[in-house]
């Protein structure tokens, strides 16, 4: 039987230590925190985090003291407190040659939990449970890779990039899409090009230098229109664009897109998706989605997002079918 | 240990004179197994080990009287990286029916002010293979595992929890009778007739283990469905299931829930919860000498021994767990410090012990 002290997983573990909280774009913001012992992760992974103060409305154990009534001068939780925890990609992760791990998060806020979020500053503690889920499986780092991300969901590819740049990987796109200029959550060190051609105009982590292409539903940044738009016009200029893979993550009918031209033109495809999550471990089964199971009645079953995924192939999701 | 004798025909009928040990819980230090994780105390002092926090659920001696509550921990392989069992006063599996069931179509769990409500729609895997694919893992888990076990006719629970009860690993079967989601599922928790029925057939297949029911807080009073259940040869009650409620989005004017409706649970429960256990406890538990193992919303110490004084001789945390699947564990230090502070031999002794004048 395993010790509490996993080496593939931390649970509510209250000692990351935030750094930097910085406000990327409108409604967003990217928090830095620095832990030890983290375990070994892989981009797509996910966290989940408490977004409450744990000494306020305290889900664990209190402090029995010795005043008159203890334990019974708990603040009820607010209207507007996040008390479950909050599922959020891994944006970025580097470790310290002397041991501490960097973890980042981008969070926009939609929510409680997102606001409380966005609150943060350097010096506050964060409680954290991961790596959990399955991340994006990339073995083969020679083939032409395209990472499609949209809006909120950029976060996972940031670390992706992050990770081929370390291993070496040459052939590697990315495509950045958001509604609006002011909602793209990534750092640009150049104006990105509107004619469909990838250059280096977003800061990725790392040594990452692949080139990007930007898209905005209303042409105020990068090329008018959506990601696929970008995707396809990446594919025209590319003889072997049939041998991509892309990994996607973002909105739901972003991904219903980038399902439908991948498959059109060929490619391998693999989708981070989102779901709503209560645990994260598999024990809710409350972020189910079908997939693909011939051995099934009806030719299908419903798997867990946060165990089985969050990132699928694309070919295995049936809400993405044909 | 202060055991309750029993005291009424039902409970004198089933008391078994033999006292089965299905736990390890021959001295305070932990098995060579647990090597404790960071700010778990473990070794000599550890006081999920601690002697006095061990109680008696009828013939079975748990470590500690913290278990997991049935849903909210899956079959066991899920927490097993970071809960350790072995420290673990009991473990509930997520309801096992006759037939698999994929469950409800999404969303199936939404948060609300202090809680959460849920429509899993008693999603699982079926009992053919809980029997092939999760009873080997819980054989192995050094902690006594109840199979929560869910139905649509008594014939469903008596070929369920007898084929449970004799596949052997199992330290009992948990009768979920409550279950709030599936629409069928009310009646037999709610029918005092009924349930009575379907407990007595159970009663006669359950034989290694023990029996216990789970029951629904969606009536006008408890007792009467804890009488039903006691007299028809329940070893212990579990208490409480969800309340039903129902979420909805002003916006679209839809329900949140995919099945409309859904199980609440979490703090938002708790003094509904600490009401209910107090009064099967005062009503029918107590003369039976029955345990009561108390649930709902359950998150600190402090929850713990309100539910004990409340009645409860066990507790379970469930929704809890979400945020933290170590919680069971965290709690027992805060219990210990109690029966420090007050002077208090063992858990056991805070049974049922609210102060009423
Ligand atoms: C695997 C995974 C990775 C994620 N990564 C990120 C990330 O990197 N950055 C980020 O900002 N957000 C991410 N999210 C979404 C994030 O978890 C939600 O925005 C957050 O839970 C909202 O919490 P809240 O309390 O602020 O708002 P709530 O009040 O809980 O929700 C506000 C609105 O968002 C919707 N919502 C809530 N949770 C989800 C969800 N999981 N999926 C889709 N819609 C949801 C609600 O229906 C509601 O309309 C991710 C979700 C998943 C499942
Ligand atoms: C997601 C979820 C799933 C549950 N599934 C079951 C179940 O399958 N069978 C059952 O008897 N109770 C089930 N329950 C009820 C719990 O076991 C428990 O009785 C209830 O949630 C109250 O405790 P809590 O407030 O600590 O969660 C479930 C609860 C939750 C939150
Ligand atoms: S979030 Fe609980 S099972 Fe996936």
């Amino acid at each position: 039987m395993s010790a509490p002290s996993n080496p593939t997983l931390r649970v509510a573990a209250r000692d990351a230590r935030v750094v930097r909280c910085r406000e990327i774009c409108r409604d967003h913001v990217r928090i830095e925190a620095v832990l030890t012992g983290f375990p070994a992760s892989a981009p797509g992974q996910f966290l989940q985090v408490l977004c409450h103060d744990p000494d306020d409305p305290a889900p664990r154990f209190i402090e029995w003291s010795d005043s008159p009534t203890p334990g019974l001068a708990r603040p009820a939780p607010a209207e507007d407190t996040a008390w479950l925890r909050r599922p959020f990609s891994i944006a970025d992760r580097w470790d310290d040659p002397d041991g501490p791990t960097h973890l980042e998060v981008i969070s926009r806020a939609v929510g409680p939990g997102t606001r409380w979020l966005s609150k943060l500053r350097p010096g506050d503690t964060l409680d954290l449970s991961g790596p959990l889920g399955r991340g994006f499986d990339i073995p083969d780092v020679q083939r032409p890779l395209v990472l499609i991300g949209g809006g909120v969901g950029i976060p996972p590819l940031l670390y992706v990039a992050r990770v081929l740049a370390q291993r070496g990987a040459l052939d590697v796109t990315c495509i950045f899409g958001a509604t609006t200029r002011d909602l793209l959550p990534v750092p640009l060190c150049q104006q990105p090009r509107a004619d469909g051609v990838a250059t280096r105009c977003v800061e990725l982590p790392g040594n990452a230098r692949f080139p990007a292409l930007v898209t905005t539903d209303d042409g105020s940044m990068g090329m008018r229109g959506y990601t696929t738009t970008a995707l396809r016009a990446w594919a025209a200029l590319r003889a072997d664009a049939a041998s991509a893979l892309i990994c996607a993550c973002g909105p739901d009918g972003m991904l219903r897109a980038v399902a439908g031209v991948t498959r059109e033109l060929g490619m391998t495809c693999q989708l981070c998706i989102e779901k709503p999550m209560a645990c994260g471990f598999g024990t809710c089964l409350s972020c189910v989605t079908r997939i693909r199971d011939e051995r099934a009645d009806g030719g299908w079953r419903w798997a867990l997002a946060c165990t089985d995924g969050p990132v699928f192939d694309r070919d295995a999701l049936l809400e993405y079918a044909p | 240990m202060q055991l309750r004798p029993p005291a009424t025909g039902a409970a004198r009928r089933l008391a078994r004179p033999d006292t089965l040990r299905l736990v390890n819980t021959a001295g305070p230090n932990p098995p060579a197994s647990s090597a404790a994780g960071p700010g778990l105390p473990a070794g000599p002092g550890d006081p999920a080990l601690d002697p006095r926090m061990r109680v008696r659920i009828g013939r079975l001696e748990l470590r500690n009287p913290l278990l997991t509550a049935s849903g909210t921990c899956g079959y066991g392989p899920e927490y097993a990286g970071v809960l350790d069992y072995s420290r673990l006063g009991g473990f509930t599996t997520k309801s096992v029916t006759r037939l698999p069931r994929p469950g409800n179509p999404p969303c199936r769990t939404a948060e609300v002010s202090g809680g959460m409500l849920n429509a899993i729609g008693l999603a699982n895997v079926g009992l053919q293979r809980f029997l092939a694919e999760k009873l080997p893992f819980i054989r192995t888990m050094p902690t006594p595992v109840f199979a929560n076990v869910a139905g649509y006719s008594i014939d469903d629970y008596v070929h369920v929890a007898g084929a449970l009860d004799a596949a052997g690993g199992l330290a009992g079967i948990e009768l979920n009778v409550s279950c709030p989601n599936v629409a069928q599922g009310l009646m037999f928790g709610t029918d005092a007739a009924l349930l009575g029925e379907v407990v007595r057939a159970v009663r006669g297949v359950v034989r290694s283990g023990l029996l216990i029911v789970k029951l629904s807080p969606n009536v006008t009073d408890i007792a009467p469905l804890a009488a039903a259940a006691v007299d028809a040869g329940a070893d212990a009650l579990s208490a409480i299931n969800t309340y039903v409620g129902l979420a909805i989005d002003g916006e679209s004017r839809r329900p949140l829930l995919g099945n409309v409706t859904g199980g609440l649970s979490g703090p938002a429960i708790k003094p509904l919860a600490l009401f209910n256990v107090h009064r099967a406890y005062r009503e029918v538990a107590k003369a039976a000498g029955v345990p009561i193992i108390g649930m709902g919303g359950v998150r600190s110490a402090a929850d713990v021994i309100e539910f004990l004084l409340a009645g409860a001789t066990a507790v379970a945390v469930g929704t809890a767990l979400f945020l933290d699947p170590t919680l069971p564990l965290r709690v027992c230090e805060g219990v210990t410090a109690y029966l420090d502070r007050h002077g208090a031999a063992n858990v056991a002794e805070l049974t049922g012990a609210l102060r009423l004048t």
